[in-house]
């Protein structure tokens, strides 16, 4: 569904993403991880256009996205979350939420900022993570795991086909962490494909299909988790870097 | 162990309620009777000419008038979508040109051509938006100052238009007593339209999302926002009030001059320091900011002469004013839940 080939992303002399290529299959959860430094967060700042590439194709569904502006890519049908939550201060959550929502053309430009019918879709959503309870609250009153939940809430709203959740267990206590997991897998059994970056090596093992390894800006092994969890080049590249520091 | 189930509730129990506040601040009736009622005690306000001279009186309304056209413009990209203009005098200037160009070639009122030249102003405010709406923040700022400088120095040196001594406009054959009673219609049915497309783009898809754009960019365009094109719009309608506000201006006085009409001061940092006073982003804000600006300015005139002894002692109210109500008058006591609520336009 998603694919990604021979990205690259220089800072000046910095390769970033060096020459990364990998593929999220329609319906799975996709895990990208690697140590820190490794690139992950700046791949999807490339496929999501946050970031313009240097080189490299990203194809979804057959489109090549990455020349297009990232609000086209969100119209495609591919949203992300970010790692540290971005949220609009002295907008209600409710109007965070429906700030996500589709619009089409001009026309839509003028319609009312929330239709009821939005406001319905939205507080639906909101019950579904079960944070309704939040929804008049300013969007800059909440605790960081409320915005993680927001952040997720307004992915929802503009109808994607897949979903980019920058560490969406990062900073998070357990408990909440355990109501993360529920929805996502929730959200995958009803069909939605996950494209995920996390640091938590356990969670990544409960709920990914499909872990995608990267390290120094390139994809150094792919596979199921177990198959990854055993593979040489990740262990080096997770405890041969530590040995030579420690070293 | 009890003890803490009973804690418990209470805790429940006090979050409920406080939610409940919050739902209750969110559909908070307008009171629309208000606005309503001073736009109809505007509109008799020329009636006093039947029983002496209030031509001063009218003066004074119609250039408040004037100024809550340019601040509720002003809101709209100053306000709503966070990028501060010190240059929007420019289009006041571009619109007064416009307007009174034709009125001397061809004697078409100004008041018909308002529209037009708001039209003209908001195409060059498009045409501008997409250069100087690269950049925002402090840099921002400075391209706006640069546009009023190289507008500035267009006006001087093109003799077509008058270079630096300006146009003189006809004065109209009314009588002194009603000679200012179409202007100030005009101005009253500008600065109601201000208001009124203020509010509408408030409650828009768009107003929500130039909203989301002044709060954080990089999120509005993943959220879907097609940010450049909301800010282009918005610097557009921006500039169509103030172009729209200039064209009439210029047959008032009677002349277009570039010293007066681009002056930086009382047309591009005055309608935006009567947002900031008035309240950035509300629909109330901009028009007390306008009456409280052009109230003190005055009184300060009347009793200390008009030196700059009255600009520094409007400066220092406002100062102070903004030391206690840091989001402006309507925006700091609505985030308090004091706002009266005839003053709740939003």
């Amino acid at each position: 569904m998603l694919e990604v080939k021979n990205l690259c992303k220089y800072f000046g002399g910095i390769h970033a993403v060096e020459d990364c290529s990998f593929k999220v299959e329609k319906g799975s959860i996709t895990a990208l991880i690697g140590p820190n430094g490794a690139g992950k967060t700046t791949a999807f700042n490339c496929i999501s256009r946050t970031m313009v590439p240097t080189k490299g194709e990203v194809w979804l569904d057959g489109e090549r996205i990455d020349r297009l502006r990232p609000h086209k890519i969100t119209a495609k049908g591919l949203s992300r979350t970010f790692q540290i939550s971005r949220n609009l201060a002295d907008m209600t959550v409710l109007e965070n939420v429906i700030c996500q929502s589709r619009i089409n053309g001009w026309r839509d430009l003028f319609k009312p900022a929330m239709s009821p019918q939005e406001i319905d879709k939205a507080m639906g959503i909101l019950d579904f993570l079960n944070i309704t309870r939040i929804a008049y609250e300013d969007g800059s009153n909440l605790s960081y795991g409320q915005k993680k939940l927001m952040d997720l809430a307004a992915l929802l709203m503009s109808d994607p086909k897949i979903i980019l959740l920058d560490e969406p267990a990062g900073g998070v206590n357990p408990t909440l962490l355990e109501e993360i997991v529920g929805h996502i897998r929730k959200l995958n059994e009803q069909g939605m494909t996950v494209l995920i970056v996390e640091h938590n090596m356990e969670l990544i093992m409960r709920l990914s299909q499909r872990v995608v390894v990267m390290a120094a800006g390139t994809v150094i092994a792919e596979g199921s988790p177990e198959e990854v969890q055993k593979d040489p080049a990740v262990l080096d590249a997770y405890l041969g870097g530590a040995m030579e520091d420690a070293a | 162990m009890a003890q803490t189930y009973e804690n418990t509730d209470e805790i429940l129990a006090a979050r409920r309620a406080y939610n409940d506040t919050l739902a209750q601040a969110h559909d908070a009736r307008r009171a629309t009777w208000f606005p309503l009622l001073i736009v109809a005690l505007l509109m008799l306000v020329p009636a006093l000419q039947f029983v002496g001279n209030y031509n001063y009186v009218i003066h004074l309304m119609l250039y408040t008038l004037m100024y809550v056209t340019m601040a509720a413009g002003w809101n709209i990209l100053g306000g709503y979508t966070g990028y501060i203009s010190l240059g929007h005098s420019v289009f006041f200037a571009v619109g007064g040109y416009f307007a009174g160009m034709i009125f001397a070639r061809l004697g078409i009122s100004t008041i018909i051509m308002a529209p037009v030249a708001g039209l003209v102003c908001a195409a060059l405010g498009y045409l501008i938006g997409l250069i100087t709406l690269r950049v925002r923040g402090p840099s921002f700022i400075i391209s706006s100052l640069a546009l009023v400088m190289i507008f500035r120095i267009l006006f001087e040196k093109w003799q077509f238009i008058g270079g630096a001594a300006g146009l003189s406009l006809p004065i109209n054959d009314l009588s002194v007593q009603w000679a200012k009673l179409p202007y100030y219609y005009a101005f009253l049915a500008m600065a109601v339209f201000g208001v009124w497309a203020s509010y509408r783009v408030r409650h828009s898809k768009f107003g929500l999302g130039l909203r989301a754009i002044s709060k954080d960019e990089v999120k509005a365009e993943s959220a879907g926002i097609d940010t450049r094109r909301y800010k282009v719009l918005a610097f557009a309608m921006s500039a169509f009030l103030f172009g729209a506000a200039g064209a009439v201006w210029g047959e008032y006085l009677t002349y277009v001059r570039p010293n007066i009409f681009i002056h930086i001061l009382y047309f591009s940092v005055w309608p935006a320091l009567m947002c900031i006073l008035g309240g950035k982003g509300t629909i109330a804000g901009p028009v007390v900011g306008a009456v409280l600006i052009v109230a003190f300015n005055e009184f300060f005139v009347a009793t200390l002469g008009s030196s700059t002894i009255h600009i520094l002692v409007t400066g220092m109210i406002m100062a102070l004013t903004l030391m206690f109500f840091p989001l402006g008058l309507v925006g700091t006591l609505a985030k308090h839940r004091r706002l009266p609520r005839i003053l709740n336009w939003d």
